[in-house]
């Protein structure tokens, strides 16, 4: 008798759980033989507009995966290197960006089967050279607007009064061809 | 824990009381006692007093172990501090037990001989600081890879986060002997129903486990060591997320809270409900994901398959709300980063509706299932004695009858303003285990309306406008899906903390399998293991690992033969 209840709770059990699976019918998209668009506000890989950077250095200071790295070609040419197979995709680049010139874009399908193709994002900066140091963007200093108190980083540090304009992103490798060291270490 | 200790009345717990307890039993040996606020109690003692202090702590005060930390203190101090942390889970207290040992003699007395839960935390000073724990019962290398050199630490701080020992051999950790007449069953390092490397080697007599092993620390990534060498403070957060593959936000949160604390900064209150809603979400989906995995365990895949179907439009949510399913990336010393949309209320309301109701048809149908209750009921047996020995956390304990859940012991975000309970069963067996969680799920969804109802307006990050001063310490604990997940925060210079220490709930659950599956069949084994929710990358977060040499070289397949 009470083998025969527990059979009979069990196929009732049984008979519900079917149910559960029947009634949302089919839920497994397409994908990836249709296309899938994130949400909107997702935060896939950052893009950045040369035409809008300055070359400032606050989202490769900010960057908790390290991989932004400000190398100075010459007196008028920075170059921003994103090691892009590092990212976090937190946004905060784009964040503390003072010219809104990083954009989360809404790219995510990044795996690839070109082994050439090694997820490296390189960005020339064209840097208005001032008249004092050679090397600097015009002023009045976005360092301004960038900085946020008691979180700045101990090798982000201004040297000029403001209207020198000057930033310094390393003290001691302060060398005109030498890259900063707050940055992807490699 | 305190309330399965016998405490006389007058007895009860506060951090005067606890000062002059010390005091009696130690004598000179309590070097100093620094209150923070009403829920912080910072003690040093001498290192020669460590066990009479802890012992007092755990066995006479009734305190629960929470981990213990090591810091290089050399340079500022002169040596090595080892911590180890304490819970008055009823008293919203939490109290750190501080000892400086010299540096050219780095030893100190073990606390695993009175308090077994103490055995991972002081191998780990162990292999990482090498502050020696004289009397540990099982001093085994534990978190080191099988070939990493002796006499390297790689929480040292003259050790450099890109430093790469060269390969040594010989260093792998002996496997506990096999107990006569019994076989060594392996299950991991990779193994089906786990999804994480570990190891556990399970010795069997005919199909009775009769004692285990456990080597793991495979998905070590060396985050505390980068927190203290090269990140700063705000960088933290992010990285700290990326410590568990699930439950992400409890990390980052907990960090933050931890920061906050050693600071004094005053989260606004808005931020404090948007913590408390990611965190509820979180709970909500890995309780999904937990239940569809330990379906799948026991071969139950249709109930796998229809949880992770009613997971997903959680994960999409979030997705809508923070710019990514599943690490948010919201939290932020001081603070959230971004405020919830306009129509956050509706869009959260809708998705938990769904959820609520098809849980509770799920919740109809599955404990009715003979075959279910019968796999898990009886199994994995943890007494709430072990509990404590083992000083395990979250459903893991509360399946047991040891009710800690921080949410009510220690509030912290916005829970000291919601009503709650919390979800207790006595069975002390995966049944039990697997009843908390299930029951833990409309609770989640009940909190989260709560904070949509009283939402406040206002801020969302506090302004921080000091540096925060090297030399202060704080305490951020969070109650992750699978318990009290930890972190202590010793500030320092450059804008970062001197030492970062992440304690996630698996650490402590992890050691109580043995235990659990002693006297079990082989074939309950991987439920049991399943029924902690057992997360090995949180627990594994610690060292550096030389990626060319870390190889897997734990148990070969001689290895195995041999053992035979
Ligand atoms: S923060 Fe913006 S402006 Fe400054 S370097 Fe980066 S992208 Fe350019
Ligand atoms: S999204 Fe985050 S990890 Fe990626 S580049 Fe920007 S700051 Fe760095």
């Amino acid at each position: 008798m009470l083998i025969a209840m527990n059979v009979l709770e069990t196929l009732w059990t049984k008979i519900k759980q079917a149910l559960i699976c029947l009634r949302p019918g089919r839920v497994t998209l397409p994908y990836p033989f249709a296309p899938h668009d994130p949400e909107e506000g997702f935060r896939g890989l950052p893009r950045l507009n040369v035409d809008k950077c300055i070359g400032c250095g606050g989202c490769a200071n900010v960057c908790p995966a390290r991989l932004i790295r400000i190398v100075d070609k010459d007196q008028t040419t920075r170059v921003l290197v994103f090691l892009y197979e590092r990212c976090t995709f937190c946004g905060r680049c784009a964040e503390v960006c003072p010219e809104g010139a990083i954009e989360m874009s809404r790219e995510y399908e990044l795996s690839t089967d070109d082994v050439h193709d090694d997820m490296i994002g390189e960005y020339h900066i064209f840097m208005g050279p001032c008249e004092r140091c050679g090397r600097c963007y015009r002023p009045p200093s976005v360092l301004d607007k960038l900085q946020q108190p008691g979180f700045r980083s101990d090798c982000i540090d201004r040297k000029c009064p403001p209207e020198g304009c000057r930033i310094v992103l390393d003290e001691d490798t302060d060398d005109r061809a030498e890259a900063p060291t707050q940055t992807a270490s490699r | 824990m305190s309330r399965h200790v016998e405490l006389d009345e007058d007895r009860a717990v506060t951090a005067e009381q606890i000062t002059d307890s010390m005091r009696r039993r130690l004598g000179d040996g309590l070097l100093d006692s620094r209150p923070a606020g009403p829920t912080r109690l910072y003690l040093t003692v001498d290192p020669a007093k460590i066990v009479d202090a802890a012992d007092e702590l755990f066995n006479g005060l009734g305190a629960r172990f929470v981990i213990s930390a090591g810091t290089d203190e050399r340079e500022n101090r002169g040596g090595f501090r080892v911590s180890h942390f304490f819970s008055f889970d009823d008293e919203d207290l939490y109290v750190a037990l501080h000892a400086l040992v010299p540096e050219d003699d780095p030893r100190i007395d073990s606390i695993t001989p009175i308090i077994p839960g103490a055995n991972w935390a002081e191998r780990e000073i162990q292999d990482l600081l090498g502050v020696t724990a004289e009397g540990h019962p099982d001093p085994r290398r534990l978190v080191l890879p099988d070939d990493w050199p002796a006499d390297v630490y790689p929480l040292r701080c003259d050790f450099d986060t890109r430093d790469r020992p060269a390969s040594a051999e010989g260093m792998a950790p002996p496997m506990k002997n096999r107990p006569e007449g019994a076989v060594m069953v392996p299950v991991g390092p990779y193994f089906p129903t786990q999804h994480e490397p570990e190891a556990f080697a399970v010795f069997v007599e005919g199909e009775v486990v009769v004692d285990s092993d456990y080597r793991g620390f495979y998905n070590h990534r060396g985050i505390e060591k980068l927190g203290c060498a090269d990140l700063t403070y705000n960088q933290i957060p992010f990285i700290a997320e990326r410590i568990c593959g699930i439950c992400g936000f409890v990390h980052s949160c907990a960090y933050c809270m931890a920061v906050e604390n050693a600071a004094g900064i005053e989260v606004p209150r808005r931020a404090q409900y948007i913590r408390t809603i990611f965190l509820e979400l979180e709970r909500l989906h890995s309780h999904l994901l937990w239940t569809g995995v330990a379906a799948h365990i026991i071969g139950f895949d249709t109930l796998f398959m229809q949880t992770w179907r009613m997971r997903e439009p959680v994960m999409w949510l979030c997705e809508q709300l923070t710019g990514n399913r599943k690490t948010y990336g919201m939290n932020i010393v001081g603070g959230v980063r971004r405020d919830l949309p306009a129509d956050a209320h509706e869009k959260i309301e809708k998705v938990i509706a769904d959820v609520e109701r098809e849980w509770s048809a799920l919740t109809d149908a599955v404990p009715g299932d003979r075959t279910l209750i019968a796999r898990l009921e009886d199994v994995g047996t943890l007494t709430p004695d072990q509990v404590r020995q083992t000083c395990c956390l979250g459903p893991t304990a509360r399946g047991s009858g040891v009710a800690i859940d921080l949410r009510i012991d220690h509030p912290y975000a916005a829970y000291g303003e919601l009503e709650m309970e919390k979800c207790v069963e006595d069975g002390c067996d995966t049944l039990a285990r697997t009843l908390v969680r299930l029951a833990e799920t409309p609770v989640a969804i009940d909190i989260i309306r709560q904070c949509l109802a009283k939402m406040p307006d206002g801020e969302i990050q506090a302004t921080i406008d000091e540096e925060i001063p090297p030399g202060l310490e704080g305490i951020g604990a969070v109650e992750a899906p699978r318990g009290e997940s930890f972190h202590w925060v010793l500030t320092g210079e450059n804008n970062r903390p001197k030492r970062w220490r992440v304690r996630a709930p698996s650490y402590q659950n992890l050691q109580a399998i043995g235990p659990m599956i002693h006297g079990d069949v082989l074939a309950d084994v991987p439920i049991d293991i399943g029924s902690i929710d057992p997360c090995y990358s949180c627990t594994d977060r610690m060292t550096v690992i030389d990626r060319r040499s870390g190889q897997m070289r734990v148990m070969t397949r001689e290895e195995i033969l041999d053992r035979r």
